[in-house]
C-alpha cells in the first residue's frame, strides 16, 4: 500500500521532469539542430585573379560535405555534420552551402555586385552571397555572364531558375559532364555525372576575369 | 519540506535527468555523425585529390591518340584553392606485348597533362594503359587505381558502320504505345516522392527496371522504398534502407533487386544493396570508387560504372557480394553482355562510337554523327545482331531523345521520344530495354509515368 503511494507520487514527477527536459533541451535542438554555423566565422581576403583550376580545387574542398539552404560554411572533413535536416529551412543552420552560395564562394566572388574582382572566402566563412541560381542563369552581377552551353568548359556552370552546378570535368565517355554542386539535403555537396548540358531548363553561366 | 512532496520531486528530478540525457545523446550523435557507415577504398596513397581523364576506348586504326589528364589538388589548410604541380607518366603496352613502356606526360600552361600515343600502337587491335601521377607534394596515385593489374584499354576500329543523323528535326516525337504505370507526386500509397525546394535540384524517382513477368520496379528513394508494379496487378511498396539523394536500380532474371545508393551526404562511398522480390535485404557491398552512376545486369551479376576510372565493376550475385578489392581486380572497360560480348561506348558532342567487342577484338562498331549536338548516351543494349541505342539531341533551347536500331550494316530504324524530364532522375536511368519493349521514365509537374514503346521490325 505504501509502495503504491510512493509510485503514485513518483510517476507524475517523472512525467513532469521529462516534459520539462523536452521543453528546455528539445525545442532549441529541434529548431537549430547541430547549429554547425555557430562554429563558423566571417573571414575573407581580397585577391587578384585566380585560375579556373584554383577555383576547382577550392570547390573540391566541399565534396562529401553537407547541403544547407542559405548556408555557406563547411570544414573539409568529408562528413556532413548536420545530416537529415528538414529541407527548405535555413534556420536549421547546418553544414554546407546551397547551390548558388557554393558557386559564389567557389568563383571567389565579392558580395558587392558591381565589383567583378576576386575574394577568397575561408571555408568556414558563413557567407552565401547575393546571387540565386536564377541570377547566375541570367548573368546578374558584374563578374557573371551567360554563355552558350556548347562553349562551356570546366569551372563554367549550368544554371536553371532553381539550381546551379559547376563543370568539374566536361564530357565523360557517355557524354555527360561531371558536375560539382550542392545538390540537396540528402545528397549533400559533391561531384556527380549530370546531363544538364542538354537540358533546356539549364543555361550556360560563366565567371569572367580568370587569370 | 512536507514528506508528501518527496516522491513527486524525486520523480521530477529523475525524469528531467533522463530526458536531458536522451536528448543530449541524440544531439551529440547527430553532430558526430554515423561512423559505422560504408567505408572507402582500401588504398590510401596519401593522394588527397583526383585525377580526371576520359578514356578514348574506341579509336580509328592507325591513328595516334592523345591521352589527356587534369589533376584536382587537395586543398591546403592555409589557402585551399592553391594549385599543385603534378607530373607523371603514362604506361602503355600493345595487346601483343607483355611489358609496359613509359611515356612522360607533358604539362601545358594551364597544368593540363597529356601524352601522345603513337600510331604504332593502333595498327593492331589496340593497347592497354594506365597513368602514375605525383602531385608535387610527395603523394602519388594511379589511374585506374590498380595500375598495371587492371589497366584501361583502347580498341581500334576499322570499317565501322557510319550512321549520319544529319540535322535533327524537333517536334516529331512518337507517342508511347502504352503507359504501364502512372503516379502522382507524394508519399502516399499510389504516389512517388519528389525532393524539391528553393536553390536545390528537383529530384523524382531515381531509376526503374523491368523484372520477371514484366513487373516494373521503381526506386522511390525520396520515400526510401521500392514500388513494384506487377503486370495487371496492384502496386506494392517495399521499404528499404537508402542513405543518399539518388541511385540506380537493376533487376536480375531471378527477381533479385540490386540498388545502387550513391551515399549522398550520409556516406562517403556508394554502396550496392540486394533485396529479394519482397524487399527483404540480402547483402550489401561498397563500390571501389567514390562516384557511381549506373548499375546494370551482366551475365554474371550486376556491374557498376564508376569514376574516376570509368570502368565497370562487378559486385557479385547477391550473397556474398564482391569486396572493393575484388571489384578492382575484375573491373573492365566495357560492359559485360551475353555471349562473351562487351558493349563499349564513347561519345562526344559531334560523334558517338559504339562497339560490341569480344576480348581484345571488335566484333561490330558504329560511328554516329549529327550536325545537331549529341548529348548523353542513355542506353546501349545488344539487340538482334547489333545494338539499340538511345541518345539525346539538343540545341540551346530544345532537346529530345532519339532511339536508334543499329544493325551490323548500319541504321535499321529510328524514332524520336519526348524528353519528359520535368524532374531529375539518375542521369542515365531514364530508359530500359526488356525484350522488344523500350520503357521510359517520364515526369511532369503532376507526377511520373512509365511509358512503353514497342521496337518491332526485323531484328
Amino acid at each position: 500500500m505504501r509502495n503504491r503511494a510512493k509510485l503514485a507520487g513518483l510517476l507524475p514527477g517523472v512525467v513532469g521532469g521529462l516534459m520539462l527536459a523536452v521543453l528546455v533541451f528539445g525545442a532549441p535542438a529541434g529548431a537549430y539542430h547541430t547549429d554547425f554555423q555557430g562554429h563558423c566565422n566571417g573571414s575573407f581576403l581580397n585577391l587578384g585573379p585566380i585560375t579556373r583550376g584554383e577555383s576547382r580545387n577550392y570547390a573540391y574542398s566541399a565534396a562529401a560535405e553537407g547541403y544547407q539552404w542559405g548556408g555557406g560554411c563547411w570544414n573539409n572533413d568529408n562528413i556532413d555534420q548536420s545530416p537529415g535536416d528538414p529541407p527548405g529551412d535555413p534556420n536549421t543552420r547546418g553544414e554546407g552551402p546551397d547551390c548558388s552560395g557554393f558557386t559564389f564562394k567557389a568563383w571567389y566572388e565579392r558580395a558587392e555586385t558591381p565589383d567583378p574582382w576576386f575574394r577568397y572566402h575561408y571555408l568556414m566563412q558563413n557567407v552565401h552571397g547575393p546571387y540565386t541560381a536564377a541570377d547566375f542563369k541570367y548573368g546578374v552581377g558584374a563578374p557573371n555572364i551567360t554563355v552558350a552551353k556548347a562553349n562551356t568548359i570546366f569551372a563554367d556552370a549550368f544554371a536553371s531558375t532553381y539550381h546551379i552546378g559547376m563543370i568539374y570535368w566536361a564530357q565523360t565517355g557517355y557524354n555527360e559532364d561531371r558536375i560539382i554542386e550542392a545538390k540537396c539535403e540528402a545528397c549533400g555537396t559533391g561531384t556527380w555525372p549530370r546531363t544538364y548540358r542538354g537540358n533546356p531548363d539549364y543555361s550556360g553561366a560563366r565567371r569572367l576575369y580568370w587569370s | 519540506m512536507k514528506r508528501s512532496w518527496r516522491w513527486p520531486l524525486a520523480g521530477f528530478v529523475v525524469g528531467g535527468l533522463v530526458g536531458a540525457t536522451l536528448l543530449t545523446v541524440n544531439i551529440v550523435g547527430a553532430f558526430v555523425g554515423d561512423s559505422a557507415g560504408v567505408v572507402g577504398p582500401q588504398v590510401d596513397s596519401g593522394f588527397n585529390g583526383e585525377i580526371l581523364h576520359t578514356p578514348p576506348l574506341l579509336v580509328p586504326r592507325g591513328q595516334p591518340v592523345e591521352l589527356g589528364y587534369e589533376v584536382v589538388c587537395a586543398p591546403s589548410p592555409d589557402r585551399p584553392g592553391a594549385a599543385c604541380s603534378p607530373k607523371g607518366s603514362v604506361h602503355v603496352r600493345g595487346v601483343e606485348d607483355r611489358d609496359f613502356i613509359d611515356v612522360p606526360l607533358a604539362a601545358d600552361r594551364d597544368g593540363r597533362l597529356s601524352a601522345t600515343i603513337g600510331a604504332g600502337y593502333t595498327l593492331g587491335a589496340g593497347f592497354d594503359y594506365y597513368v602514375d601521377i605525383e602531385d608535387g607534394r610527395g603523394a602519388s596515385q594511379s589511374l585506374p587505381g590498380a595500375g598495371r593489374d587492371s589497366p584501361q584499354h583502347v580498341w581500334t576500329v576499322a570499317g565501322e558502320a557510319n550512321v549520319d543523323l544529319n540535322e535533327h528535326v524537333f517536334g516529331r516525337t512518337r507517342a508511347p504505345d502504352e503507359i504501364v504505370a502512372e503516379m502522382a507526386w507524394g508519399s502516399g500509397d499510389r504516389q512517388l516522392g519528389l525532393s524539391s525546394g528553393p536553390e536545390q535540384a528537383r529530384i523524382g524517382p531515381s531509376a526503374f527496371d523491368v523484372g520477371p513477368e514484366r513487373a516494373v520496379v521503381v526506386l522511390d528513394q525520396v520515400n526510401k522504398r521500392l514500388v513494384v508494379y506487377p503486370r495487371g496487378g496492384t502496386p506494392r511498396n517495399l521499404p528499404i534502407p537508402f542513405d543518399g539523394g539518388e541511385g540506380d536500380l537493376a533487376v536480375g532474371g531471378n527477381g533479385t533487386i540490386y540498388v545502387l545508393d550513391d551515399g549522398g551526404a550520409a556516406a562517403p562511398m556508394p554502396v550496392v544493396r540486394s533485396f529479394d522480390g519482397d524487399g527483404r535485404p540480402i547483402a550489401g557491398t561498397p563500390i571501389a570508387e567514390p562516384v557511381a552512376d549506373m548499375i546494370r545486369m551482366g551475365p554474371d551479376g550486376p556491374v557498376v560504372h564508376s569514376y574516376p576510372s570509368e570502368l565497370w565493376f562487378p559486385t557479385g550475385i547477391a550473397k556474398p557480394p564482391l569486396s572493393p578489392a575484388r571489384q578492382i581486380e575484375l573491373a573492365r572497360p566495357g560492359r559485360a553482355a551475353e555471349g562473351g560480348l562487351e558493349v563499349v561506348v564513347h561519345a562526344s558532342p559531334r560523334q558517338a562510337r559504339f562497339a560490341l567487342v569480344r576480348g581484345g577484338q571488335v566484333v561490330s562498331s558504329w560511328l554516329v554523327t549529327s550536325s545537331t549536338s549529341l548529348g548523353e548516351v542513355q542506353l546501349a543494349e545488344p539487340y538482334g545482331d547489333g545494338l539499340l541505342v538511345v541518345l539525346r539531341l539538343w540545341t540551346e533551347s530544345q532537346a529530345e531523345f532519339r532511339v536508334l536500331r543499329l544493325a551490323r550494316a548500319g541504321l535499321a530504324g529510328s524514332f524520336s521520344v519526348d524528353r519528359a524530364e520535368w524532374a531529375e532522375s539518375a542521369s542515365l536511368s531514364r530508359f530500359r530495354l526488356h525484350g522488344d519493349t523500350l520503357y521510359q521514365l517520364r515526369s511532369d509537374s503532376s507526377g511520373t509515368e512509365i511509358a512503353a514503346f514497342e521496337i518491332g521490325g526485323t531484328k
